[in-house]
């Protein structure tokens, strides 16, 4: 299911959960690791100065730098990297969105895990990359799908045997689905369909009544049998349901409800701008929001 | 020791001597090994006698010492009137000195020189404009690096810089098949979005070939997305060179006027072998210069001209928004105080003022655009032209030089700069970053492309 896993990271404590989580595959599905990272950001034109994203101070790039980030990494994760996994450590100076997507179309990795965020979005040093956050950027233009985890997972125990997968009926949630499937069946998990009826007035233009909300309900689950049921069966254990509310915050407390250990959501968002960052499409806000890792699918 | 393991006389050319001088961090092995580099002092007069033709010769002899040129410069302003910052004084006490002493001066002043002709001046030739006997200090100050260099008194980034050229023909080290392939993959990553998006490589008799920055393919290829996206919802043939592609010239900032032959020589070749009616840069003040204004001197061509027409990123932009090549949907227009940065090298160099401006009438709502004063060819200097942004050693004197900007920034109250130059855009970052005065900053392609109209074929299916 997964051979090679890209792990960005940022090898700080923002990271940590993502960490766990990622040792945690690689180690129980005999993955490959790519523990990447980009410890500075270019500053100053064609000069060879970076500004180092843990100490904010200005560094000369040269071997030894790069040789020494990667001890540091190799002793961040010391702990994890004693029981005989497969991994690399690799290090590159760039905006980070861009050369993980570099890293990612050299070494077409089947999963990119994303840390969390590095803190303080004013301080971050990753900032100074154009508009739209390294998420966003990567979510969009990513050929594998994204796993990030920016809470501490709760209900992630080791391996995956539960998943949300989150749907609303797009050709990209198609997409998610296949991708749900294929893990639920290689690694024998439970599939949970679930779609969350938007009842927030921006969305339906009106209050719904009652009636009219159960009526809605009702036409979703009737959707979601008639596009996944038939695949479902494949499974040995799946169920499907429909809540209503505000889609993130259902999404989220749904997978609370039934201990998933993962959520899968398509990716749709083509837009990078600010507004986008501020507001957030639903993924984003289900990853911000969840406690388990979420995965968001573009293709 | 005369001739230093890294600090020398001999030009670097390959990738691996690129990185052993890159090895020396920081360079200061290289400072270091300065200090003892002998002064060759025949080469250097003979090199005067053959190449200080009669401008230059003239504008040493009558200046008049007259301090017309102090206010116009923008280290002498931020530096409190320190006399030592005065143009005339800077040129005459280096360049004009090493002529007096037929070239006889030694390391210590060598090196005080290189100081002057990289920290106190960053030939954005403001001062040239001011002087009523049309003295361009800038000028001169390009000249005395060409001697420095020669004598191997440049800054370490510098050396690195030109060395680049001379490896890679780009100022970084970036192959022609990492550019190709970067444009490649920067095309694929938004062709779902930008239906029918290409990047023509190598296409003969095309309307346009295109030339970048090395940077954009090695740290923000969106650069190329959107110069792509922009050229095909415009409609334009265009195409990009295999090789000949680079169009910046680090070499010119280095005084390494050899570097700056072979460089720009690599893309008239292209031009020459592709045959496209016009050649457009990207947004890059001291690119255009280096290759369509000073390009063809270095390469011998007696036209002073390029093999083909040559013109700014920001002319083809005025031309494809009046011609309606490219729309703009007025109500994503900019709604908020903006201002924009004129680049010296295109604006007061070349007098392209009037196109920046006729963009800002497309993109920004009127009213909203606010210019900075004094502007146009009067614009001061971001603070990091001529290679000032990237030398470590002269950081302090830099961070310095860009208090200019940043109160004239401050003074028309944007919040938004439009910097349609790569070395303005680095410096207006720089300054935010030290001075912390709340600004955003950006290139035109970007804003555009939010406001662009897609043509409908290039629209995807939803």
């Amino acid at each position: 299911m997964f051979t090679k896993i890209l792990f960005a990271t940022s090898a700080t404590k923002e990271s940590d959960h993502a960490a766990r989580v990622a040792f945690n595959i690689a180690g129980s599905y005999d993955a490959h690791l790519d523990i990447f990272h980009v410890p500075g950001v270019p500053s100053r034109g064609y000069s060879q100065v970076v500004v180092d994203v843990k100490t904010k101070e200005r560094v000369d790039v040269d071997d030894d730098y790069l040789e020494w980030v990667k001890d540091e990494i190799r002793t961040y994760y010391a702990k994890y990297l004693e029981n005989g996994l497969r991994y690399d450590i690799t290090v590159a100076i760039g905006f980070p969105a861009r050369e993980i997507l570099r890293q990612a179309k050299d070494t077409e990795p089947d999963l990119i895990l994303l840390g969390g965020s590095t803190g303080d979005e004013e301080e971050a040093v990753y900032k100074k990359s154009m508009a739209g956050t390294t998420l966003q950027k990567i979510a969009r233009s990513a050929k594998c799908p994204v796993l990030v985890v920016n809470r501490p997972a709760a209900s992630f125990w080791g391996g995956l045997s539960n998943i949300t997968f989150g749907t609303d009926f797009s050709k990209a949630s198609d997409k998610a689905f296949e991708f749900a499937m294929k893990v639920a069946k290689n690694l024998d998990c439970e599939l949970n369909v679930f779609h969350a009826l938007d009842i927030t007035s921006g969305a339906t233009g009106e209050m719904l009544s009652q009636d009219e909300i159960e009526q809605k309900i009702r036409e979703a689950l009737r959707m979601i049998r008639g596009r996944y049921e038939s695949r479902l069966k494949e499974l040995k254990h799946y169920s499907m349901d429909v809540w209503e509310g505000i889609p993130f915050i259902e999404i989220v407390k749904y997978a609370r409800d039934i201990h998933s250990d993962l959520i899968v959501m398509a990716h749709h968002s083509k837009k990078t701008e600010k507004a986008d960052a501020i507001l957030g499409s639903n993924v984003e806000q289900v990853i911000v929001r969840a406690g388990c890792p979420v995965i968001s699918v573009n293709r | 020791m005369p001739e230093g393991k890294y600090c020398n006389k001999t030009p670097v050319n390959t990738p691996e001597e690129v990185n052993f001088l890159l090895s020396d961090t920081s360079g200061n092995q290289y400072y270091k090994e300065m200090k003892n580099l002998e002064v060759d002092s025949d080469l250097l007069w003979a090199t005067i006698q053959k190449t200080l033709k009669s401008r230059l010769r003239t504008w040493l002899e009558i200046c008049a010492h007259c301090g017309m040129c102090a206010d116009s410069c923008f280290l002498y302003l931020v530096n409190d009137r320190d006399p030592k910052q005065v143009p005339a004084y800077k040129i005459q006490s280096t360049l004009g000195e090493i002529i007096k002493r037929k070239g006889k001066v030694d390391n210590a002043f060598m090196r005080h020189a290189m100081e002057v002709a990289w920290a106190q001046c960053t030939c954005c030739n403001r001062c040239g404009t001011y002087c009523p006997h049309g003295i361009d200090t800038g000028i001169m100050f390009g000249y005395l690096r060409g001697l420095l260099y020669q004598q191997g008194f440049v800054p370490w980034e510098m050396k690195i810089g030109a060395g680049m050229h001379r490896a890679y023909r780009a100022q970084m080290d970036v192959t022609n098949e990492d550019f190709v392939e970067t444009f490649e993959w920067m095309v694929e990553e938004n062709e779902e979005e930008y239906i029918g998006l290409t990047v023509p490589v190598d296409v003969e008799n095309a309307d346009i070939m295109y030339t970048v920055n090395a940077r954009e393919v090695k740290h923000y290829p969106e650069d190329l997305a959107e110069a792509a996206i922009l050229f095909h919802a415009a409609g334009e043939n265009w195409t990009v060179p295999s090789e000949g592609w680079e169009q910046t010239s680090l070499a010119m900032f280095a005084g390494d006027w050899a570097a700056c032959k072979m460089q720009v020589e690599s893309v008239y070749a292209a031009m020459e072998k592709l045959k496209p009616k016009r050649m457009i840069g990207t947004e890059c003040g001291h690119a255009h210069r280096a290759t369509v204004i000073e390009g063809p001197y270095w390469a011998g061509r007696e036209n002073g001209l390029p093999p083909v027409e040559s013109i700014h990123y920001v002319e083809w932009l005025a031309e494809a928004l009046r011609e309606g090549k490219l729309k703009i949907d007025p109500s994503k227009r900019i709604r908020e105080l903006v201002t924009m940065q004129d680049s010296c090298n295109y604006v007061r160099n070349q007098g392209l003022k009037n196109a920046t401006r006729e963009i800002m009438s497309h993109i920004v709502e009127p009213g909203y655009f606010v210019e900075m004063s004094p502007n146009k060819e009067h614009n001061f200097c971001c603070g990091g032209g001529g290679g000032f942004n990237g030398i470590g050693l002269f950081r302090k004197q830099r961070n310095k030089g860009l208090e200019k900007k940043r109160d004239q920034i401050l003074a028309t109250g944007a919040k938004l700069v439009l910097a349609p130059c790569h070395n303005c855009w680095d410096a207006i970052r720089d300054l935010e970053e030290e001075f912390k005065i709340g600004i955003r900053w950006s290139f035109l392609k970007p804003i555009i492309i939010k406001m662009l109209v897609l043509p409908d074929h290039m629209k995807p299916e939803e």
